[in-house]
């Protein structure tokens, strides 16, 4: 029958006790309530419901909700998430129905084994956390959530040992700590596969801020308001100066009379460029941005895997940026570029509609009839902007119709977008083509890590004229009205209006914590966010101890574990048995082993000499040795110096020559 | 669960290694690495499924925090396999000498657990057979026992099945148990029979007889001489005192009506019956302070009284017609 005791007897059937009811919603609720913005008030509201239910019912002041009004409502929570997002797969709509049916899941839990599927369940929560945010603070609010799920499943083990809350806490960080080192050799070694396994949906994440495909007035200065930072960049060599710093996002030719898109996507066929300075090699570590445009400094001249460059010189990923995406580039500062420009492409960069903005048109014809040729045309309108009271500001009135005509003519107050909108707009009208290119401008040096930090408030919307001969050049009419925003930053700039987000302006300690803050976040996104199939390669490449391939990452991956699972087993044996006992007692019991052989056993109760006594009879041969061996043995146990290594030696010899 | 659907050989396969590498004892028992053992529970496989869907998913979302969670909840799994281990490691159980009872009593196994070193042990479980188990938790240093009642069917005398020690603290994921068997009898006397009176037809008297004086007893029965060895606390100081030497106080005890309990002089009833009666009988004489002995027709306990001839007589009647004393005890009441 000994097989009976074997440990699949199911001991889960048992009714959950009270305390540990509480435990696991309480668990739950802590796992959940950092989705809170993330989910419909309803699911919010359903779970609330079930909680309380229950935890009602666990103090029996609610009976059990009936099974036919559970199964209803289940239906109608299925139905609920459907109605909602018009699917019940992807990261949304999947997310709230894991949280409905783990809330009904509650509602019926009256077992042990329930309790114990659901702490599992609030585990896989914890994975859907890092499809919104994989931050260095939301790693730390999950570990911590960790802690409380581990300590919950604890508490569901201890069958009434009755261990306090701040020693399962306590328990439950020790078993993390102790799985720390576990799950770094899992992270390193585990051979990355180039995902994704099956189709995503490739849904559009809310929430994310960053530039946009259409350019109209406000809506670059809604994104200076933002202290998020777009990506962090590292330059192999020198960093350019701070007016060179033109990172080149959407670029946008269509114009509606009020707002600029962009045109279909055509990939570039052959860059023709003239360079006059040499390339500058960088690396961006780009933000999820939730679309598909890359940010390169103005030009990029190197092309990025999955990436295309379109014929306005737009770096185009492949498919949407929702993780971290790493790239490096490299760029030209001085360029020549589209003197071949095609006349379809041009005839669109020309064309504006007739019908508003009459008196901005009429500017530009005049323009265009009072100077011969375009370059003074051009300066003519910086001209106009720095001589006439215009000013730079993030809070510009606003504007009607004739967007364009009452910023020139009568507000004169204005962000980016409004300088290279008008200015873009006049240089149409006065036949020269134009485009409006948006990005960011500038960006913040961490000397703590070595790299450049921007960040949304320094997004910027610039122009680009089409010169015969001398193709696209950068023209931008901001720096015009003010000189600071191009070589000191948006800060600078707009003192008066925006508190600033740059750490160089806060006070040098608290700007130094910042600083490095900003690195272990750059660090993070390098290290831990990008860690992937080509990451690992080239980390296990640079360690340089011969794993090259993914048997290799195997086979060390299971050494080592199994060299620190072994660790801990030894160091478990080592401190939780007992000390064995001397070497004497057990050349002792080998003797006691030989004699039995012969039938001559001894009684727990009998001391060693009253064992001789009574075993030591005169037919016995060995008896004199016997005699001998006991003796020997009392002097080594109790003698004051009877202990040496000469003895024990003795003492082994008269044991090994006993025959019997 | 998974026992029923093993085939009879693998079962006896099992069952031999079981036996082999769990000798029983009578002292008590450490729980070492060669004594231990460790599997999954079936909410270890459920997790492991888990671990599978989040690392699958951590793949194709390329979630770096993903594999991270996957990878921590792994090395959970892997940390909680030697802390379960742990848990029972280096634990002594030792099973007390279990005291007889009567049929249709409880049984009582008390464990002693206890460990020597400085951790805390969490809800270790101690499992007989197929009843519920006991759990309890060891302080650093210290020891607790575990008390299983058994309800005790039939008369006789048995021996302990292997009892598991077994622990899923922390996490539940893994089963770690030891098989342990004691070598100590456990005694079930026969149920008494109830209102049983000491009937005249089944005692023999024996008249007149009075126990010799010794210098143990209830009542003063003289002096005599001492005598070289015995001890000075018997010597009447007094009798010294009036100069008559040194003189022992003797002792006289009760006179006892001695009697003999026979199974021949049972008519009635079947061998159980008898017994039962026989029971009731020697405890009924044990009472009132009889002398009594006890006739069976294959063994006799000449007549005496006290705890000990008391067990002496229960005893023979629990073993009486029982071939095999080496039976497990049985805790359904039939097999």
């Amino acid at each position: 029958m000994a097989i009976a005791n074997l440990p699949f007897r199911s001991i889960s059937q048992e009714i959950s006790s009270r305390g540990s009811v509480f435990a696991v919603c309480f668990c739950f609720l802590f796992a959940i309530a950092p989705h809170f913005f993330n989910l419909p008030l309803w699911v919010s509201g359903i779970v609330v419901f079930a909680l309380a239910w229950r935890c009602l019912q666990n103090l029996g002041k609610l009976g059990a909700l009936p099974k036919w009004l559970l199964i209803p409502m289940v239906v109608l929570g299925g139905v609920g998430v459907f109605a909602e997002y018009w699917t019940v797969v992807g990261r949304d709509a999947g997310l709230a129905l894991l949280t409905v049916m783990t809330a009904f899941k509650f509602l019926e839990s009256q077992r042990h084994r329930d309790l114990l599927i659901l702490v599992f369940l609030c585990y896989f929560l914890i994975a859907t956390h890092f499809l919104f945010s994989q931050s260095i603070p939301t790693a730390v609010m999950m570990f911590a959530t960790l802690i409380v799920i581990t300590a919950t499943l604890i508490t569901l083990n201890q069958r009434e040992a009755q261990i306090s809350i701040r020693q399962l806490l306590a328990s439950s960080t020790r078993l993390l700590l102790l799985s720390m080192p576990l799950m770094l050799i899992l992270f390193v070694l585990v051979p990355r596969v180039p995902g994704p396994l099956w189709g995503l949906t490739d849904e559009q994440r809310g929430g994310v801020t960053g530039l946009s495909d259409n350019m109209s007035p406000g809506k670059i200065s809604n994104l200076i308001r933002s202290n998020e930072v777009a990506f962090r960049v590292e330059f192999e060599d020198e960093l350019p100066a701070q007016n060179e710093l033109y990172w080149r996002g959407p670029v946008m030719v269509n114009y509606s009379g009020y707002r600029w898109t962009q045109m279909p996507r055509k990939p570039l066929q052959r860059l023709v460029l003239s360079v006059s300075r040499p390339a500058v090699n960088y690396t961006v570590t780009l933000e999820p941005n939730g679309e598909l445009w890359m940010l390169a400094l103005d030009i990029p001249t190197r092309l990025v895997s999955d990436s295309v460059m379109t014929r306005d010189y737009q770096l185009i990923n492949k498919k949407k940026i929702n993780d971290l995406l790493r790239y490096s580039t490299e760029s030209r500062l001085a360029y020549e570029i589209g003197v071949d420009e095609s006349p379809e492409y041009l005839k669109i960069a020309t064309a504006y509609p007739q019908q508003f903005n009459p008196k901005t048109i009429a500017l530009g014809k005049s323009l265009a009839q009072r100077f011969d040729s375009n370059e003074a045309i051009i300066d003519e309108v910086l001209d106009i902007f720095r001589r006439d009271e215009f000013f730079y500001t993030l809070n510009p009135p606003a504007l009607g119709k004739d967007n364009v005509d009452e910023f020139l003519f009568g507000t004169r107050r204005g962000f980016c977008e409004h300088y290279a909108g008008s200015f873009a707009l006049l240089m149409r009208a006065a036949g020269i083509p134009a485009r409006i290119v948006t990005g960011y401008q500038g960006g913040e040096y961490n000397s703590s890590g070595n790299y450049l930090i921007v960040r949304q408030s320094d997004a910027h919307a610039w122009t680009e004229v089409w010169l015969e001969n001398r193709g696209w050049i950068r023209i931008d009419p901001t720096a015009a009205v003010s000189p600071n925003r191009i070589e000191q930053g948006i800060d600078n700039a707009l003192a008066d209006e925006v508190s600033s987000f740059r750490i160089q302006n806060r006070n040098p300690i608290f700007g130094n914590l910042l600083y490095r803050w900003d690195n272990l976040q750059h660090s993070w996104n390098d290290w831990v966010l990008n860690y992937d199939e080509r990451k690992q390669r080239d980390f296990l490449g640079k360690l340089d101890i011969g794993i090259d391939n993914w048997s290799d990452m195997v086979i060390a991956l299971v050494l080592l574990l199994a060299v620190v699972t072994g660790g801990f087993w030894l160091i478990a044996w080592y401190r939780e048995l007992p000390p064995r006992p001397p070497a004497f007692e057990m050349q002792f019991e080998r003797m006691l082993r030989k004699l039995r052989r012969r039938g001559l056993v001894k009684n727990p109760a009998e001391d060693s000499r009253a064992f001789l006594r009574r075993v030591a009879t005169p037919e016995l041969a060995q008896r004199e040795q016997l005699a001998r061996i006991i003796d020997l043995y009392n002097r080594i146990k109790y003698a004051r110096d009877g202990d040496s290594a000469q003895a024990r030696k003795q003492l082994r010899a008269l044991i090994d020559s006993l025959q019997v | 669960m998974l026992s029923l659907s093993l085939p009879a050989p693998v079962r006896r396969y099992f069952d031999n290694w079981f036996e082999s590498h769990n000798p029983p004892s009578r002292e008590s028992i450490l729980l070492h690495n060669r004594r231990l053992y460790i599997l999954p529970t079936r909410f270890g496989y459920l997790f492991a499924v888990m671990l599978l869907f989040l690392f699958l998913a951590a793949i194709n979302y390329l979630n770096s925090m993903a594999f991270m969670l996957t990878f921590m909840l792994t090395a959970l799994a892997i940390v909680s396999l030697w802390q379960t281990h742990k848990n029972l490691l280096g634990v002594s159980v030792k099973l007390l000498v279990p005291r007889p009872v009567f049929c249709g009593e409880y049984c009582e196994l008390k464990f002693e657990l206890s460990h020597t070193n400085q951790s805390r042990r969490f809800a270790i479980g101690i499992q007989y057979a197929e009843q519920p188990p006991v759990y309890v938790k060891l302080e650093p240093q210290s020891s607790n026992t575990a008390v299983i009642k058994l309800p005790a069917r039939r008369r006789g005398q048995f021996r302990p099945a292997g009892v598991t020690v077994f622990t899923r603290y922390p996490t539940g994921l893994f089963h770690a148990w030891g098989w342990l068997r004691f070598d100590l009898p456990l005694l079930v006397y026969p149920r008494p029979l109830k209102n049983a009176r000491l009937q005249q037809s089944l005692i023999e008297q024996f008249d007149g007889q009075t126990s010799t004086s010794t210098i143990e007893g209830d009542d003063f029965a003289g002096l005599r001489e001492h005598r070289v060895g015995e001890s000075l606390r018997h010597v009447s100081w007094k009798a010294y005192a009036q100069g008559k030497g040194l003189l022992t106080k003797t002792f006289q005890g009760h006179a006892r009506p001695s009697l003999w309990i026979d199974w021949q002089q049972l008519t009635h009833g079947s061998q159980e019956d008898k017994l039962s009666f026989m029971t009731a009988l020697v405890l009924s004489a044990e009472s009132e302070e009889q002398k009594y002995g006890l006739r069976l027709p294959n063994k006799v306990v000449e007549q005496g009284y006290g705890k000990v001839h008391k067990h002496q007589c229960l005893k023979a009647l629990a073993l009486f017609n029982q071939s095999d004393t080496a039976r497990e005890f049985p805790l359904d009441g039939d097999s």
